[in-house]
């Protein structure tokens, strides 16, 4: 399901869809296409990826890419799949109930849990002006 | 004791007094206290509001004095309910003309403030349910005027012969508003949504004309028609309708129902004023008396002669206001809050890319080690810290796997107390060996002609840097360097001693 979003396996990918989001909500997904869990992620994303296309960008991230290893240390990428939201360059916390307010891990059951994430966070990031709660 | 059980019991007796509320149709023993309840509230609001409608008709032929045909005065009745009384048009030769009266009088006005203080609903809405003495004048005043163009007006109307000689649609039409008189419309004042009369009469092409008529009078006296004409843009039909409250009374004594008699409208003429004649006689469903005087100037044209459609004049004009609202709305929609996250960085980066859409070259902070501001699983402070944290980690991280073939030397822990006595062993050692050794000629410490006492752990060794660092230490003030070195030499002395203990 990867193939119907980004794919990005370079930091230079990785960059320029950080800085060129503008306004919008960024989602990374950090996983691998072989992981089941991962592919249920990928199969929400990819659906929702064009309903919420108005206010936010769908990325997936090969985590086994040598070129995006520092990403993977630098978001301490440990668990897979897991999901970081940006905003403006921004990360974006949030609270999914575990400890890790950094990032979103696991998959979500509907597409409407995704859909709801993302407005949170696109609300937050543009009304409240707080990158997180 | 015996009063205040009087008392009680007479307060209880009050309380089983029961009364009838017509507001709400119930009894009840709530005494004064029922008109402050929520349902009796409600219930006089649509109580009164019933009334108010009823009176709003009645109110419209105060305005718009008709004649009443004496034939039909027998079906038209008004119930007051703040006096509970009817009141019946029997006699009256005006519509509405007994309930004006009653509505303007005296002992309606007094019943009226009995009704409200005991029902409640304001006595400051009491004018809204009667009628002034001056609305009456007014009323009388345009009566008489009635009556005396309605006799001028029949004795034209029996000279003229309006309308083609057609009997058979004048007889089918006649037939049908009689059909329309024989059924019983129900209520006394029908109302029809949105103001749209039900057909009455066969269309027939003199009904839209716009020859003038002569019957047409002046002052806009209803003269007879069957019908009601096109206006044009001047005066709609819906206005008409909404101006005129539709009842059920009758218009004109003489009112011929000619399909064919036309209301003018009288664009042609230049005169400015149109009226619509509605020569209905059918009981329920009204004629239009007069429609509107209008201002020549605005008689400019109509459908039939061709002038643009009032409409499509409006959309020009709004056009270039619909034009402008989309922008600016779209300009405020861009008006991001400028308090969102990242905005700084979002419209410097805006302004980034739309120089590199023009071909300019941006210097941009962007190298190969960006990394976006992000906040840690543990984070306190702000996320560049973390951003920090982690490039001052990563030089470490690379600078421990670059070199993996240096040797790590391992240490064991030496407490401060095995550094005294291995300081002290050395010490003895080196007071023993400088007995035990002369400097030679060579500079070299040479045994003292003791070769053959073999002192454990005394090797011949260049200890001639030894005794100072140890002085050092001895005398105190030594710095940790020192302390360090005296641990390591230390060290290598044990290890020497344990050796050559070892050794046969």
């Amino acid at each position: 399901m990867s193939y119907l979003l980004p794919n990005l396996t370079k930091k230079k990918q990785v960059d320029s869809i950080i800085r060129d989001t503008i306004d919008k909500v960024l989602v990374l997904r950090f996983g691998r296409a072989s992981d089941a869990l991962c592919l249920q992620l990928d199969d929400i994303l990819s659906k929702s990826a064009r309903e919420v296309s108005k206010f936010a960008t769908v990325a997936v991230v090969d985590i086994d890419s040598e070129d995006v290893q520092v990403y993977v240390k630098y978001f301490d990428i440990t668990l897979v799949p897991s999901s970081v939201f940006f905003f403006n360059a921004h990360h974006m916390k949030m609270d999914s109930g575990t400890a890790d307010h950094t990032k979103w891990v696991g998959a979500f059951h509907t597409k409407q849990d995704f859909i709801d994430v993302v407005e949170e966070s696109g609300w937050m990031g543009t009304f409240v002006g707080k990158p997180g709660r | 004791m015996m009063k205040s059980a009087d008392k009680k019991r007479k307060k209880e007796s009050k309380k089983c007094e029961f009364e009838f509320c017509k507001v709400c149709n119930l009894n009840h023993d709530h005494g004064n206290r029922h008109k402050y309840f929520p349902n009796h509230t409600k219930s006089l609001s649509t109580f009164l509001h019933r009334f108010q409608t009823k009176l709003s008709d009645i109110r419209f032929f105060l305005r718009n004095p008709t004649i009443l045909r004496p034939e039909l005065a027998s079906r038209n009745r008004f119930w007051c309910v703040v006096c509970d009384a009817e009141v019946d048009e029997i006699g009256s030769s005006f519509a509405c003309a007994n309930a004006i009266n009653h509505l303007a009088s005296a002992d309606h006005a007094k019943k009226l403030k009995h009704f409200l203080w005991k029902y409640g609903g304001g006595m400051d809405h009491a004018d809204n349910f009667r009628f002034s003495e001056a609305d009456l004048a007014k009323w009388e005043k345009k009566c008489h005027s009635l009556n005396d163009g309605s006799s001028s007006c029949s004795d034209r109307t029996n000279g003229l012969q309006i309308g083609p000689s057609n009997d058979i649609q004048n007889e089918l039409s006649y037939k049908s508003i009689n059909d329309f008189e024989n059924n019983n419309l129900g209520p006394l004042t029908p109302k029809f949504l949105n103001n749209v009369l039900p057909l009455q009469y066969n269309t027939h092409k003199y009904q839209i004309s716009q020859s003038g008529h002569p019957a047409t009078a002046a002052d806009g006296r209803i003269v007879c028609g069957a019908h009601i004409t096109a206006s044009g843009n001047a005066c709609s039909a819906s206005d008409r309708w909404n101006s005129n409250n539709i009842t059920g009374w009758q218009n004109s004594q003489h009112c011929i129902p000619h399909t064919d008699a036309v209301g003018t409208s009288n664009f042609g003429n230049g005169g400015g004023k149109h009226m619509a004649i509605g020569g209905s006689n059918l009981h329920g469903l009204a004629s239009i008396a007069q429609v509107s005087v209008m201002a020549p100037g605005l008689a400019e044209g109509n459908v039939h002669t061709g002038a643009p459609p009032p409409w499509l004049e409006m959309t020009v004009e709004h056009h270039p206001e619909d034009t402008s609202v989309p922008l600016s709305s779209k300009k405020g929609k861009s008006k991001l809050n400028p308090k969102r996250v990242g905005a700084a960085w979002a419209e410097k980066r805006k302004a980034e890319l739309e120089m590199e859409k023009r071909g300019e070259i941006v210097n941009s902070d962007c190298g190969p080690n960006w990394l976006p501001n992000f906040g840690r699983v543990w984070q306190s402070g702000s996320r560049k810290e973390s951003l920090k944290e982690f490039e001052s980690e990563k030089p470490e991280l690379p600078k421990v796997e670059v070199d993996p073939e240096m040797p790590i030397t391992l240490r064991p822990y030496v407490s401060k107390r095995m550094v005294d006595v291995i300081l002290s062993v050395e010490v003895n050692c080196v007071r023993l060996s400088m007995e035990k050794t002369v400097m030679g000629p060579d500079g070299m410490w040479q045994p003292n002609g003791m070769e053959k006492e073999c002192i454990s752990g005394m090797p011949k060794i260049e200890v001639c840097s030894l005794p100072g660092m140890l002085q050092q230490l001895v005398w105190g003030g030594y710095s940790t360097l020192w302390i360090q070195v005296a641990l390591d030499l230390a060290y290598l002395l044990g290890v020497i001693l344990q050796k050559q203990s070892v050794a046969p």
